[in-house]
């Protein structure tokens, strides 16, 4: 029982406590806590209306719909709350197959070196070529996406290249360091190797990228249903962008504005919570960023 | 003549471009559904022809036979595009080279004029963040740098849209220039086409700037560290001299490694910023070529677009021995 | 004659476990003409005392309160613009694993070129025909060196085109900063030969700063101890050598291997040097002393004159 409490007593101080202290990654922490929040109850305690109210188009906010009503009188704010579940959940989604690819693809190259390396990174050079939004727009455009595990592998096939490069350099360097080759010598075996003397090493640094690889996912399934590629979701709010510059005329009068605004701006902080937190814990993580503590 | 890395470089472009063609090739060879044809409706439809003949057509703007398989296809389309020929469009019936020739400059000008402001000033500023650090102006530029770098493009160009050009017409709607104004080389002109292309190189910007200032301030942060700075000072060499020859020129080789992927992540936002400003570049097209389906545009416009990303990849690799003797062959 | 005074220098760093102070209250007679040495530990405040003469302090180091004095001028007191010209016109510093105190993007030429330009007016030309002078006297080709970038040449040869580099201006005096670290035993003693000459060509002023005995026994005429940011001892090279009178440096003489090499009489210093942020009280080398006696533990032993000028901090000589 003690050894519990001390267990969480280190985790506490190994992990949360710097997050509190780190500006950066406290706020950040916040604002990814809220979302995160509003993606798993909110969809139970925030009722979602989508029934056409002619009557109610696009009123501003008041106390009755916080956020105004959309081009169809449904409630925008409803619309938000729900849209942050498949927000998250695609973001999520395809950072993390995007990391898992990459580890793997890291990993096998950086350790095994020699032709399965330049193979292996051969391949990532492409990947990383390739311009991602538009060819994940030809992919929607051809398979039509109907659900939110899909649309994350095709947003996740084009973002694991950089990673992919970065785990490969630092198991490189880990690689060669004297404790592996200890470890060796004592006959460790392959397995061990990677996963108690390796992924330590590169761990946090993982961390750090899969919520950057998370917000650039945002970005790219917004700008994909931006063009009415992906519309499988009603609420996300990437369509719900789609939807309010493409009805007539919304963002040239004063009364589209909020509808506009909403997704926008919700988008927005949930890429900056995510960009500060990642930040903050690479500053924690590599103390020399820092600049004006 | 050309070095051993110059050639091994090149080779290396062309063999990326053309992993890309083929993964796009199979892509779009193996659509689940017949554009052949969906499209022969589709000209039933708009324009009268007999569902017969308007297949025919459709099947006559692949630049390769459909029946045959994938294979032959396949080397059918290569020979194509060897002789210039990138498809044909469905939505507009033209060649896509005729879409190309009339689109490609502007998206060359505004990115090249956005990159260049970006990367100048950025680098500037995250250089002078460095250099004078824990003073107001280090703050406020990262606090600048961090929000920006966390908004998409095409989102803060949405909202300069709204915001300037819908709301307040501070500046045009869309289009390159203003269409009663002839093209040529007068002042009317050229006013119009900087006009009309300030909102789509400020979004750009104002996004992008960001980034090489924080990566500029970090790679100058290390750079000050080293040794030989400190020798510099001891050298008794001015400051404005440190800052240049020794800070600036060392730093800016880890920004300038990272040029080729904007360069590349840039084209892949002009598909949506074009968009929203209906500025009638690649991205406007290729975004108007996806959304309508359009897949003879489509495979040819993305051609363009890697070769353009490739290009400027092997562009910047071959700058990069110039500034960083390090990495030059000998010789 | 002095060239150099410190007087009660003291520099703090801060770091993110508090306030370390590195160097307390140390004061040093550099003479003109001389070979001086100072010789420590790695971490006792040698390279920070270099870095305070000509303030290249890293951001997060202070200097709280002293006096360097150089030709009867307090050059702490003085202005950026006034310090940065005694910088390598007065005194010039080598400072320790010079291999990368040159621009990996700029040819040699052109260093040495602006290291020039940046104090008085010349002709490039001149400039270089000197820089060739110099680059000989350290036994370097210069047609070689000078159009080359600092990766293209060894380790050594680095070493040596600083050294040149720093003769440039004619410094009054020359300061080196371990010189010979990082270097194989053979460009260690080509560079400990090329020193003596350049010593004897000019009687040029020199201040090593090293941890490595046996160049100082080689080089130097007088030889100054420093330990855990105080100096213990102060003497002749021989005084130092021959009859050793701080315990520490009793020990550091002690703990060098001969090559007559009977081992059972070489002692190392039991212990570990002390921790900056919380040193020992009194004198600090108590802990490993073995003549610790009770006042050694409260008070820190004054630097007094054991005869001749040779100069000693410890309670065995006064009190």
């Amino acid at each position: 029982m003690v050894k519990l409490r001390e267990r969480l007593r280190a985790t506490y101080y190994d992990y949360f406590k710097p997050i509190l202290m780190n500006k950066k990654a406290f706020l950040g922490f916040i604002l990814l806590a809220c979302f995160g929040l509003m993606a798993t109850i909110g969809p139970i305690v925030v009722p979602l209306d989508l029934t056409t109210k002619w009557a109610e188009r696009l009123e501003p906010p008041s106390l009755e719909h916080p956020l105004g009503t959309d081009y169809y009188g449904c409630d925008i704010f409803q619309q938000i709350v729900h849209g942050s579940r498949d927000v998250l959940l695609i973001g999520s989604l395809a950072a993390l197959y995007g990391t898992l690819i990459a580890i793997a693809m890291g990993i096998a190259s950086g350790y095994l070196g020699g032709k399965v390396d330049a193979a292996l990174m051969g391949v990532t050079d492409i990947f990383l070529t390739i311009p991602s939004l538009p060819v994940m727009m030809i992919m929607a455009a051809c398979f039509r996406v109907t659900d939110p595990f899909s649309f994350s592998a095709i947003i996740a096939l084009w973002m694991w290249a950089g990673l992919a490069r970065s785990v490969r350099a630092q198991v490189r360097s880990v690689r060669s360091r004297d404790f592996i080759e200890a470890a060796k010598v004592l006959n460790l075996g392959t397995p061990h190797i990677i996963f108690k003397e390796i992924l330590p090493n590169v761990l946090p640094y993982i961390a750090i990228n899969f919520v950057r690889m998370m917000k650039d996912a945002i970005t790219a399934s917004v700008g994909v249903m931006f063009l009415g590629l992906a519309p499988f979701s009603k609420v996300h709010w990437g369509i719900m962008l789609q939807m309010a510059m493409s009805m007539t005329g919304v963002a040239y009068t004063p009364w589209g504005l909020h509808y506009v605004l909403a997704p926008l701006l919700s988008i927005m902080l949930l890429e900056f919570g995510a960009v500060l937190f990642a930040n903050g814990v690479e500053e924690i993580v590599n103390p020399r960023l820092k600049g004006y503590e | 003549m050309i070095s051993r890395r110059t050639f091994n470089r090149v080779i290396y472009s062309l063999v990326t471009l053309w992993a890309a063609i083929t993964i796009t090739f199979v892509v779009l060879n193996s659509l689940p559904i017949d554009p052949v044809d969906v499209w022969a409706r589709e000209y039933v439809i708009q324009y009268g022809y007999t569902y017969e003949d308007a297949y025919e057509m459709v099947k006559a703007m692949y630049p390769y036979k459909l029946e045959s398989p994938m294979w032959v296809r396949y080397f059918e389309y290569i020979g194509n595009l060897f002789r210039g020929n990138l498809g044909y469009s469905m939505a507009f019936l033209c060649p896509v080279n005729e879409i190309v020739v009339k689109c490609l400059p502007w998206t060359l000008f505004v990115l090249s004029f956005a990159i260049t402001i970006s990367f100048a000033v950025g680098c500037l500023l995250g250089m002078l963040a460095a250099w004078k650090r824990r003073g107001f102006l280090d703050a406020a530029l990262i606090g600048y740098a961090s929000f920006t770098h966390a908004t998409p493009n095409f989102l803060v160009a949405i909202l300069l849209f709204i915001f300037l050009a819908a709301r307040y017409r501070l500046f045009p709607l869309g289009g390159a220039y203003d269409p009663s104004l002839k093209p040529g080389f007068n002042m009317a002109f050229i006013g119009s086409v900087l006009y009309h292309a300030a909102l789509p190189i400020l979004s750009y910007v104002i996004e992008h700037i960001g980034a090489w200032i924080l990566l500029m301030r970090g790679s100058a942060i290390s750079v000050l560290e080293e040794d030989y700075v400190r020798a510099a000072v001891a050298r008794g060499l001015k400051d404005k001299r440190i800052m240049t020859a020794y800070v600036g020129r060392n730093a800016i080789l880890a920004p300038l490694a990272l040029l080729a992927i904007t360069f590349g992540y840039m084209i892949g936002g002009s598909t949506l910023v074009e968009t929203v400003f209906r500025y009638p570049g690649i991205g406007y097209f290729f975004a108007e070529a996806v959304s309508r389906a359009d897949y003879g545009l489509m495979q040819g416009l993305f051609f363009l677009l890697i070769s353009a990303v490739i290009m400027a990849n092997l562009v910047v690799e071959l700058i990069y021995p110039i500034l960083d003797p390090r990495v030059r062959e000998e010789g | 004659m002095d060239i150099l005074k410190v007087r009660d220098l003291v520099v703090d760093y801060l770091v993110r476990e508090g306030t370390l102070r590195v160097v307390s209250g140390v004061s040093l007679d550099i003479k003109g003409g001389k070979v001086n040495a100072l010789v420590g530990e790695s971490g006792c405040g040698k390279t920070t005392l270099i870095d305070a003469i000509l303030n290249t302090l890293p951001p997060n180091g202070y200097i709280r309160s002293g006096k360097v004095i150089f030709k009867d001028v307090d050059i702490l007191r003085l202005g950026e613009e006034e310090r940065r010209r005694i910088r390598w016109e007065k005194i010039a510093v080598v400072f320790q694993a010079a291999q990368n105190s040159l621009n990996p993007v700029m040819k040699i030429s052109e260093q040495f070129v602006e290291t020039v330009l940046a104090h008085r007016r010349e002709t490039k030309e001149k400039i270089l025909e000197r820089a060739a002078k110099l680059l000989e006297m350290v036994h370097l080709d210069p047609a070689q060196v000078l159009n080359s970038y600092p990766h293209e040449l060894s380790g050594g040869m680095k070493q040596r085109t600083i050294i040149a580099m720093s003769l440039l201006l004619d410094p009054e005096l020359l300061i080196l900063d371990e010189p010979t670290s990082a270097l194989d035993a053979l460009t260690q003693s080509y560079i400990i030969g090329m020193l003596r000459e350049i010593h004897e060509a000019k009687k040029q002023s020199m201040l090593l700063v090293t941890h490595d005995l046996p160049i100082v026994a080689e080089l130097a005429d007088r030889v100054a101890v420093m330990y855990a940011g105080k100096i213990f001892e102060v003497g002749t090279v021989d005084e130092i050598f021959y009859e050793p009178l701080h315990p520490y440096t009793a020990g550091l003489i002690n703990a060098i291997p001969s090559i007559y090499g009977d081992l059972s009489k070489m002692r190392p210093i039991p212990g570990n040097p002390p921790s900056l942020l919380n040193p020992p009280s009194g004198c600090r080398f108590h802990p490993r002393c073995q003549y610790a006696k009770d006042v050694c533990k409260r008070k820190e032993p004054p630097l007094v004159d054991a005869g001749g000028g040779h100069l000693v901090a410890c309670y065995r000589y006064s009190g």
